[in-house]
């Protein structure tokens, strides 16, 4: 009996969770299908009173909200494949290193996942500078090259170790090359990683505020950030343009985390795709 | 197709051949192994090293990014403790640091407990996950309307509770209580990484504590804790820098560092002194005390985990 309450108020205390993690977003969604310009109201609102869904549309009216996406959408296409490529790459190389060598690699990465980007971003410049890619959407696409980040590299690279290093091995044997090994045979066995690095790829280039406003400076360069950063100077006091906006560009995150949950996952949880067991 | 060794007698006729090209093959796999290996190392020295060094240099000089740097010894960390907008953004990011990080960490824990289930809580995960990966101009956007002091419904829902209604970023005060509560529920990465340490502690673990008699408190505070403590202090150092990272674009949008500066923490001060006051010599020098407490965390997660590991080891004998 004792054990069945128990069980009841953990179910009741997730659900909890779940409802507060979401409430933000449904405000913001709530108050998006007001009329643009329409004040909010000084009562809790936990319905929708209309569906103005042309508020959607206005955003696009009032800022060249299109351009910005697109410019978004370009930045990712590339920086994405970019980032998965060359961080599956380097973890998989990362497996096939001499111990003294894998060991100096691993620890160095790890102590850059303690090296936050602020600590560059002053210097940063110049080098982008220098090679003339400041003002330009390539320097939002140009980290990709290095990975994306040390935590991608590692992903790929743990979920290679723990893949017997007997199925390399033979393949070697056979006669395979390096890029042969890791398509074959390592690419297919680390799936729900890729899958995992991918949505958060995704994530870090689709909402990346921090590196346009430091390297962009072209009005026609915007990306969708820098666009809602745009609407809200424009006007601060239009709530229902401003959540339509938000809940645009939170969008794709939303549908992306669903479907890996629902599509790859079922009953695992997003923390088996990184696992390290 | 590499000959197999001894597989004929032609190849044993020319052991020297063979072994060249066995040579060649393995020397050619390693040559790939480092191509796949340059992008990510040439990157990170050039987008990340590099740039550490420029500052550190830098830091010892006046520049304004016009005429070359002038050398100027100490003098930048002399302005430092002079500049009142250095002074009090090092003073901001100290209380944010301090209300935010242990408060994190003690989220990450209890939703990796309470949503640790082998058999559902898969959507109630990807809930909490939710508000980490949300764009951060989207979810700062949706914080303006939930901070709105009038009309917003944190406001109007403290009001019904018969609370008092802060407020918020109209109020020194109430302005970092707000963005340390927005990083409060953006804590899905340690989340993330306590439920995978906390997975990987073997069930066989627990069934024999519990034929031991252990009830579930037990088993948490003596059995679980210390299994996932070398995960608790990665993040912690991780937390004590990145989650001070993280404040720079809710403080630029919903407030661009105040009121009266209240929300100016480091990574917005670093923004304004190297692109809006171009004094880059001053931004460096902040830079450089930052780089000292990176080298400390880096330093003190190493010394904890690894003294950690030792004392397992000897408890194990």
């Amino acid at each position: 009996m004792r054990g069945r309450v128990a069980t009841v108020l953990v179910h009741l205390a997730r659900l909890g969770i779940a409802l507060l993690s979401l409430l933000p977003l449904y405000w913001a969604v709530i108050i998006s299908l007001r009329q643009s310009g329409q004040p909010p109201t000084t009562t809790l609102e936990w319905w929708p009173q209309s569906f103005h869904w042309d508020t959607y549309a206005e955003v696009f009216r009032t800022v060249p909200m299109a351009r910005y996406a697109r410019n978004s959408l370009f930045v990712v296409s590339l920086a994405l494949p970019l980032t998965l490529l060359t961080a599956s790459l380097a973890g998989f190389a990362l497996t096939q290193l001499t111990t003294a060598w894998r060991q100096r690699l691993v620890t160095a990465s790890v102590a850059l996942l303690l090296v936050p980007g602020l600590a560059v971003w002053t210097f940063r410049f110049h080098i982008l500078n220098l090679l003339g890619l400041v003002d330009t959407l390539w320097a939002l696409i140009v980290p990709g090259l290095a990975g994306g980040s040390p935590l991608f590299v590692l992903l790929f690279y743990w979920a290679y170790w723990r893949v017997p290093h007997e199925l390399y091995e033979s393949a070697r044997l056979d006669g395979a090359d390096a890029w042969t090994v890791w398509r074959l045979v390592a690419l297919p066995l680390a799936r729900p990683t890729t899958i995992a690095a991918a949505l958060l790829a995704f994530v870090l280039y689709w909402g990346d505020f921090t590196t346009p406003v430091l390297y962009i400076y072209s009005t026609k360069m915007y990306t969708l950030p820098i666009g809602l950063q745009l609407l809200r100077q424009m006007d601060e006091t239009n709530l229902p343009l401003l959540m339509a906006a938000a809940v645009m560009m939170a969008l794709p995150i939303v549908v992306f985390v669903v479907l890996v949950q629902v599509l790859f996952l079922r009953d695992r949880s997003l923390a088996n795709m990184v696992d390290i067991e | 197709m590499v000959p197999e060794v001894g597989a004929s007698p032609s190849s044993m006729a020319q052991p020297r051949g063979v072994k060249r090209r066995a040579a060649w093959v393995r020397d050619s796999y390693r040559r790939q192994n480092a191509l796949f290996l340059a992008p990510y190392l040439l990157g990170t020295l050039v987008l990340v090293v590099v740039p550490a060094l420029m500052t550190l240099a830098v830091s010892f000089t006046d520049y304004q990014g016009i005429q070359a740097p002038t050398w100027v010894g100490l003098d930048n960390f002399r302005r430092l403790t002079e500049t009142p907008l250095v002074r009090f953004s090092l003073y901001n990011t100290l209380i944010f640091v301090v209300a935010a990080v242990p408060l994190r960490l003690l989220g990450s824990l209890g939703l990796a407990l309470l949503l640790d289930g082998r058999r559902g809580g898969g959507l109630a995960r990807a809930a909490a996950f939710l508000p980490t990966v949300l764009p951060e101009t989207a979810y700062a956007l949706v914080w303006l309307w939930i901070l709105n002091p009038v009309s917003g419904p944190l406001n109007l829902m403290l009001g019904a509770l018969g609370l008092p209604a802060p407020a918020w970023m109209a109020e020194a005060g109430t302005a970092r209580l707000a963005i340390v509560l927005m990083a409060l529920m953006q804590v899905g990465e340690g989340f993330v990484v306590l439920l995978v340490a906390r997975q990987m502690v073997p069930a066989g673990v627990y069934e024999a504590a519990e034929v031991d008699g252990a009830n579930r408190w037990q088993g948490f505070w003596h059995i679980t804790l210390p299994l996932i403590m070398p995960w608790i202090l990665l993040l912690l150092s991780r937390d004590l820098i990145v989650s001070v990272q993280n404040t720079f674009t809710p403080s630029f949008v919903l407030a661009y560092g105040g009121p009266y500066y209240s929300t100016t923490f480091l990574p917005l001060l670093i923004f304004e002194l190297s692109f809006d006051f171009m004094d880059w010599g001053l931004a460096s020098a902040v830079l450089v005390i930052v780089y000292a407490w990176i080298l400390l965390l880096i330093w003190g997660a190493r010394n904890l985990i690894e003294g950690l590991r030792r004392r397992e080891v000897s408890d194990a004998r």
